[in-house]
């Protein structure tokens, strides 16, 4: 057993939430008692706990904020704050570490530029680089996961090893070393690699929790049954094994978000992830701090922001994902 | 007041949670000497457990809340005492064995360490003699070699062996009274046998009294001297043990006797459920809390409580029809009617 | 238990080679070329470039490269004219400073396990205490207290929280105090070991979220033991809270604890990189990182090499802990649920 157990595993194990004393947690018969309106499924009852839980509704509606300010922000940022990334040389200097004012909500940094307009942009990149990187590697880690947990035998041991090894990298170190490899003119102005590279090094815990649950569903002798009707194997794993996996996971992914968007702020901060190209409205919080940390004794503001912009994401996609996992009940244990 | 060894007066402990007020125990009294044998029997959530964990001090509280009454024993209030004063009897003078052996044990601490730690606590007494006292315990208790036992850790041990250990531990500082909590409902039938044997030899050996709480009506038939009945935190039924067997005075008790299978049983007679489910001891039925599973119910017992009366000469019942000339185990319903 | 980390060495070795083959095969087949970077701007004549990517072994086949790097790990060397000796590895030579990679680390090593020790000691101390206090007095102020900065915690960014530590601490602490008192935000004074202020901020930096999570454990741990039977078997023996706390619960809540701080160091030795840049700290995250800068390749697969084998001495050295504390993994016998 002890050699079974990985830190990300213990870890998940002994995440707790903030939690309620119990007894503000009803029973589930009491909710069923309330909520008889048809919503007696799984999910229907998982939303009423969500709604109930106001930690993780004060973070959903963070989210939809951000998303919301994002995708709007071509419409209203720059005509109001000005272009994120524009550099006016003849204004720069006399704009130079403004302090917060309507015109500057965050006030201005060392280039004169716009702090609130670079943090909405931040944003785009930031929630971008979240989603899609866990995207992938839940559709990798979804594929490597149940042809593991499925099919078993050759298969796992090889899918299995690899995750070991990929569990094995120094995860920074690895992402820096691969952005660092790739060609210049790719990595600028875009976030393709950063996506990519998170991406492809998340699929092994996705696999993980994904092949575990199958292994504990399999036991189930519904799957059985549905085996001597005759089901196929892919009709098995979409209709009988996925469902039941799929809270784990949904769990996992969102806890991720907060995960790749430090990941990338970290890769930015170090120079490596996403690469400014002054033309585009492209910009990383990790790279706004690392720009600002030479002026940090006289102008704190220009590092303060984008690292509560990071706080207050990260934070919002960690209390959603304790949310979800207790409002579907889930162990995070194998 | 008395010289019984311990005296439970209307004891009532309820819970305060977010649903309401659990009504865990509600007016439960008896009285137990040395030497004797008390036989707690009810279904689960009858309050039979919380009254043990009251007597010891180890209901949490809150949500816990002792409404009214008392449990004297040798003359002294354990619901009165200070935390450090019910710790020193917890283990010495009352010691209580739980219902899984399987998990009543610290997987991570020897044996012996266990089962000697009572004596280490209460009687100051050494490393080594706390061993020594563990290994004979574990003799007492019928583990055999244990001079060697004693190193073992819990896994190393059966599930009677650990039950067998358990009670070795219970009776570690020579208690007055020893709590067993369905000490035998998680093991083998065989082993079942065993343990009780076992519990049977100690009570001889040491002249303590037993408190044995059980749903099995057929340990307590074995066991006791005296009988308690209990129905949704109350008290329904009490005295000895062969008037409540042979003539049993309440309703709840007849299903009980009627629900079991027992030697001698003509095939045809059946076996006879109690119909219908305990109640939620938050919303307990007005009156007589069994009158919705009933099957004598009258108009009254929807709405009076009815309290423990003594019928004839120490065995009492709760129930309004009890002691009534035609009111009998199987009696026409008529009767009862005409009756009331 | 000797069988047993033999087996854990044997299953080690398919991952070493994994990440390893991994490294090789993003270093040759992406391009990148360490001569060039190397050179800068001044233009290298053919010939030069030619002789020093010889000299660095650049133009062998990957496979030979890979193989000579397995031998440079290897502490026993053969020749048939010198026979068997014994010189330990030697990691190759530093393509961008022409130095041994072994001698660097020699000189980097210290100062990083001068970090991961004391951001071991504040997890350890600070982690395991906070989880102890918020599950022993469950619900109460402290215990919200504690939830609610360990989740703030595990959300902030390293790199930013060692900003942020700076500002307070150095800059701020300087200014408040008229410049009594402060603490040195950059760089390690002297000698490893030698200047206990200057490791404090890169130290608390490097421990927070392994901090948080260990808080975590400890107190779920602790809750969850809490519930557990063998805990009402002590508290009826007569024993005082304390006594059930210390005597019972914490051996048994504390083994997942154990195992978290161990396994959690690789993710700390990696992540140094975030806090050595930050804080100038001349440990060898800070040189793997200049070394990916300068694709400087004896130095990265040195350092990841050292990174996998410290990890799994300590992941080792877990497992005997483990065994240690409980005693159905050192009996060898299954854990029952």
């Amino acid at each position: 057993m002890s050699d079974d157990i990985r830190a990300s595993e213990v870890l998940q194990g002994g995440v707790v939430g903030p939690q309620a004393p119990p007894e503000q947690e009803p029973p589930t018969e009491n909710l069923a008692r309330r909520e008889l309106a048809g919503t007696r499924t799984l999910w229907g009852d998982a939303w009423y706990r969500l709604r109930r839980n106001k930690m993780a509704l004060a973070a959903l509606t963070w989210i939809v904020i951000l998303v919301a300010v994002t995708l709007t922000a071509d419409l209203w940022v720059p005509q109001h704050f000005g272009m994120p990334n524009a550099i006016n040389t003849a204004t720069a200097e006399a704009n130079q570490f403004l302090g917060p004012s309507l015109g500057h909500p965050f006030g201005t940094n060392q280039l004169g530029q716009d702090m609130f307009s670079q943090v909405v942009y931040g944003a785009r990149v930031s929630l971008s680089v979240g989603f899609l990187a866990v995207a992938i590697a839940v559709v990798v880690g979804l594929l490597l996961g149940a042809i593991s947990g499925f099919y078993g035998g050759l298969a796992d041991t090889l899918i299995m090893r690899v995750a070991d090894v990929f569990l094995a990298f120094p995860y920074i170190i690895f992402a820096l070393l691969v952005l660092s490899v790739l060609p210049r003119d790719f990595v600028t102005g875009s976030i393709l690699p950063t996506v990519l590279t998170i991406g492809v090094l998340g699929w092994p815990s996705i696999a993980r929790v994904l092949r575990s649950s199958i292994l504990s569903v399999k036991q189930n002798d519904y799957v059985d049954a549905g085996r001597a009707l005759g089901a196929n194997d892919g009709r098995l794993i979409m209709r009988h094994i996925l469902p039941n996996a799929i809270a784990p996971i949904l769990v996992y992914a969102t806890m991720s978000v907060g995960g790749a968007i430090l990941t990338e702020a970290a890769l930015s901060f170090l120079g490596l992830g996403i690469l400014p190209n002054n033309l585009s409205t492209m910009i990383s919080w990790g790279q706004m701090i690392a720009q600002g940390q030479p002026y940090l004794t006289s102008s704190p503001g220009v590092v303060l922001w984008p690292g509560l912009a990071i706080v207050t994401t990260v934070l919002a996609f960690t209390l959603l994902g304790d949310g979800v996992r207790d409002a579907l009940d889930v162990k995070m244990k194998d | 007041m008395s010289d019984h060894l311990l005296v439970v007066d209307d004891l009532r402990m309820h819970f305060y949670t977010r649903d309401g007020i659990v009504k865990a125990v509600d007016g439960v009294s008896y009285t137990l000497d040395r030497g004797e044998t008390l036989g707690v029997v009810g279904e689960s959530g009858s309050g039979k457990s919380v009254t043990a964990l009251t007597l010891m001090g180890l209901v949490p509280m809150p949500p816990g809340r002792v409404m009214s009454g008392d449990a004297v024993f040798k003359g002294r209030s354990l619901l009165k005492m200070k935390p450090d004063e019910i710790r020193a009897i917890r283990g010495n003078e009352i010691s209580m064995i739980f219902q899984d052996p399987m998990t009543s044990l610290n997987p991570v601490y020897r044996i012996g360490r266990q089962v000697g730690e009572p004596v280490r606590i209460h009687k100051q007494a050494s490393r080594r003699q706390a061993r020594d006292r563990a290994i004979e315990l574990l003799r007492l208790v019928g583990i055999p070699k244990p001079e060697k036992r004693v190193d073992d850790y819990p896994h190393q041990f059966s599930g009677g062996m650990r039950q067998r250990a358990m009670i070795a531990m219970a009776l570690a500082c020579d208690p007055d009274i020893l709590i067993a909590d369905e000490p035998t409902t998680a093991l083998d039938v065989t082993i079942q046998a065993q343990i009780l044997e076992l519990m049977q030899e100690v009570q001889e050996r040491t002249d303590s009294a037993i408190i044995m709480i059980t749903h099995d009506l057929g340990v307590v038939a074995d066991m006791a001297d005296r009988v308690l009945v209990m129905y949704a935190g109350k008290a329904v039924e009490y005295g000895a043990l062969r008037e409540v067997f042979d003539d049993p005075l309440h309703p709840y008790t007849w299903g009980l006797m009627d629900s079991i299978p027992r030697a001698g049983m003509s095939e045809k007679s059946q076996l006879c459920p109690i119909d219908g489910q305990p109640p939620s001891l938050i919303d307990v039925p007005s009156g007589c809390s069994f009158h919705p599973r009933c099957p004598y119910a009258q108009a009254v017992c929807t709405t009076d409580v009815p309290p423990l009366r003594d019928i004839r000469g120490g065995h009492s019942s709760a129930c309004h029809c009890s002691g009534d000339p035609g009111f009998n185990r199987g009696c026409s319903l008529n009767v009862v009617r005409e009756a009331v | 238990m000797g069988r047993y980390i033999a087996r854990r060495i044997a299953q080690f070795i398919p991952v070493f080679l994994g990440v390893t083959l991994i490294l090789f095969f993003i270093t040759t087949v992406l391009p990148g070329d360490p001569v060039a970077v190397r050179a800068g701007t001044k233009p290298l004549s053919p010939a030069v470039y030619k002789s020093l990517r010889h000299a660095y072994g650049l133009d062998k086949p990957w496979y030979v490269q890979y193989v000579d790097y397995l031998g440079s790990l290897s502490p026993v060397r053969y020749s048939p004219k010198s026979g068997l000796r014994f010189p330990g590895p030697d990691l190759g030579v530093s393509i961008s400073y022409g130095r041994p990679v072994i001698a660097m680390f020699e000189e980097t090593f210290p100062y990083t396990a001068e970090l991961a020790f004391a951001a071991i000691a504040v997890e350890i101390v600070i982690g395991i205490g906070v989880g102890i206090v918020a599950a022993v007095k469950q619900f109460s102020i402290w215990d919200t207290f504690a939830t609610l900065s360990t989740s703030i915690l595990v959300a902030l960014p390293v790199f930013w929280l060692g900003v942020m530590l700076q500002y307070l601490f150095g800059i701020l602490l300087q200014q408040w105090t008229g410049g009594i008192f402060y603490l040195p935000i950059a760089g390690a004074s002297g000698p490893p070991f030698a200047d206990w202020q200057y490791l404090i901020l890169p130290a608390v930096t490097l421990a927070s979220v392994s901090t948080a999570y260990a808080a975590r454990i400890m107190r779920s741990q602790l809750l969850e033991v809490g519930g557990q039977d063998y805990v009402r078997t002590a508290q009826a023996k007569g024993l005082s809270p304390s006594a059930v706390l210390w005597g019972h619960e914490m051996k048994n809540a504390l083994i997942p604890v154990v195992t978290f701080i161990g396994l959690d160091l690789g993710a700390m030795l990696s992540g140094a990189i975030l806090t050595e840049t930050v804080f100038n700290w001349p440990g060898i995250g800070n040189m793997i990182y200049q070394a990916i800068g300068r694709r400087d390749y004896p130095v990265i697969f040195g350092g990841v090499s050292l990174i996998l084998f410290i990890v799994l001495v300590v992941n080792l050295l877990v497992d005997i802990s483990y065994a240690f504390l409980d005693p159905r993994i050192r009996l060898g016998s299954k854990v029952e649920g």
